[in-house]
């Protein structure tokens, strides 16, 4: 037992520094290497707030690199959510229901941070800390789902039925991740850059970070996820321990009163 | 199958018919809105177009009046176990859904056709309407499907729930707000009534029914996880 925790540690502990390491590729790379891009993601020059977007150099652009792959992360911990979400209700293996609220919670980290970083972005690129804009508000939406997923799960007292209603809710709140990815394509007054197009055509130094960063996010968001079940797992043996020693505790009691009345 | 549908839904509404609790609380909850919308906009200056802001202003009034009757979608299956007999008696538990679905549809219909008339008679009087503003009618209808299907669904999560009335606020109003977005620019739309704005309508309105059709597909598929006693 001790050996098997101790070498998961160990991976553990080295996928973390692969993760941390490409991340700060990434960053390195992005500041140092990228050239910096022309403003032109933008059909036109538009008025955001008052003030004039125009084609310039973009430093502000140099978010991309790690906005977009935390981002990213956050849409697929969310799918992970929905899948095990989907594979609880049919095979009702209490395991998969602790799956799906570890991919939540790792999917709330992500989402803030999303937040964060986007909000520093707008408030430098448009002028304004927050606009209600598709891509911000489909996401802000976003947001208020993952939060209300653990006020639900907070709120339902039978485990079973925990479960099932975050499952459901879970299944259903993962309808607005693809509302929210494509909406920058569909809604037509969107002014949120457009990334993930065929015509943009990425040079490889700007694509090697993006691509260091997203797996390196990916990594993160495993390796989280990892620690946080086998937490949960501890913590269920744990109780079940617990409960076997009271219940053991409770029958040495009788046996000597048993013996006491004699 | 459709007797027994029908069955279902005459015993909601008969029910709701000789006791009023849903319809007398939410009407007089939306009409509470409609006062505090008075001490909102009664600092406004002569030239404010509360026509821009109608739309918006009916919709978050129609969300929050809506959460008062699904909070009670199942409040008279508490008694006497009578959700239990419900969901033993030998018919699908779809059809349970289904008709409180349609109650949950119905009395918001009902609610709207006091309540839309009555935000006219108090804010929009003076205004000039444009004469689109009959299709009105369209978002609207589209509006309370959705807002029943996912509700109801919720209603029957949330009943079980130590907070019910708050938790179903939390979960539902993320979850309705692209089908609130779309309302509400499709009822401006008409409202307005610009050309520009005209052809935004329609878009709005398959938005909404796009919505509509995907939520109402999920809720179907999932709810007999969350209807079981």
């Amino acid at each position: 037992m001790k050996t098997k925790l101790l070498s998961s540690n160990k991976l553990v502990l080295a996928v973390v520094c692969i993760a941390l390491l490409l991340i700060l590729l990434d960053i390195f790379m992005a500041f140092f290497i990228s050239p910096l891009v022309r403003g032109a993601r933008l059909s036109e020059p538009v008025i955001i707030v008052g003030q004039m977007v125009a084609n310039k150099l973009l430093f502000s652009q140099k978010i991309f690199y790690l906005h977009v792959p935390v981002a990213l992360s956050s849409f697929i911990a969310l799918l992970f959510t929905a899948v095990f979400s989907i594979r609880y209700l049919i095979k009702r293996d209490p395991l998969d229901d602790m799956r799906a609220y570890s991919c939540t919670e790792i999917a709330l980290v992500f989402v803030l941070a999303t937040m964060a970083s986007g909000i520093l972005w707008t408030r430098f690129e448009w002028g304004s800390w927050w606009v209600w804009e598709p891509r911000l508000t489909t996401y802000f939406i976003l947001t208020l789902m993952v939060l209300a997923y653990f006020v639900l799960r907070l709120n339902i007292e039978d485990a079973d039925r925990e479960a099932s209603f975050a499952a459901v809710f879970g299944i259903l709140a993962f309808i607005n991740v693809p509302i929210s990815f494509f909406v920058t394509r569909i809604v037509p007054s969107s002014i949120h850059p457009v990334i993930f197009r065929t015509d943009s055509g990425l040079s490889s130094s700007m694509l090697i970070p993006f691509i260091a960063g997203m797996i390196g996010c990916l990594l993160l968001s495993f390796v989280l996820y990892k620690l946080r079940i086998s937490l949960k797992k501890s913590d269920f043996e744990l109780q079940q321990v617990k409960e076997e020693f009271e219940s053991l505790y409770k029958k040495r009691l009788k046996e000597k009163r048993v013996v006491g009345d004699k | 199958m459709f007797t027994k549908f029908l069955a279902l839904l005459k015993k909601d509404l008969l029910l709701e018919a000789r006791s009023k609790t849903v319809l007398s609380s939410m009407l007089i909850y939306a009409l509470l809105v409609l006062t505090i919308y008075g001490a909102a906009l009664s600092q406004t200056a002569d030239n404010f177009d509360i026509l821009q802001v109608s739309s918006g202003l009916l919709w978050a009034l129609i969300v929050f009046t809506s959460l008062i009757g699904l909070n009670k979608t199942f409040s008279h299956e508490g008694e006497a176990g009578a959700l239990y007999a419900l969901l033993l008696a030998p018919f699908e538990k779809s059809l349970v859904f289904l008709s409180k679905l349609c109650a949950n549809f119905i009395f918001l219909v009902l609610l709207e056709v006091i309540v839309v008339p009555l935000f006219y008679f108090f804010f929009l009087q003076t205004s000039s309407l444009s004469v689109q503003s009959v299709l009105l009618i369209l978002p609207l209808l589209l509006g309370n499907v959705g807002i029943a299907g996912v509700g109801t669904l919720l209603a029957s999560i949330t009943q079980r729930s130590k907070s019910g009335d708050i938790l179903l606020a939390i979960l539902l109003v993320p979850l309705i707000f692209p089908l609130l977005l779309a309302c509400v620019s499709a009822s401006a739309a008409v409202i307005i009534g610009s050309a520009e704005l005209m052809e935004g309508f329609m878009r709005s309105c398959g938005i909404a029914f796009s919505y509509d059709a995907i939520m109402l597909a999920a809720s179907y598929a999932l709810y007999e996880f969350v209807l079981r006693p």
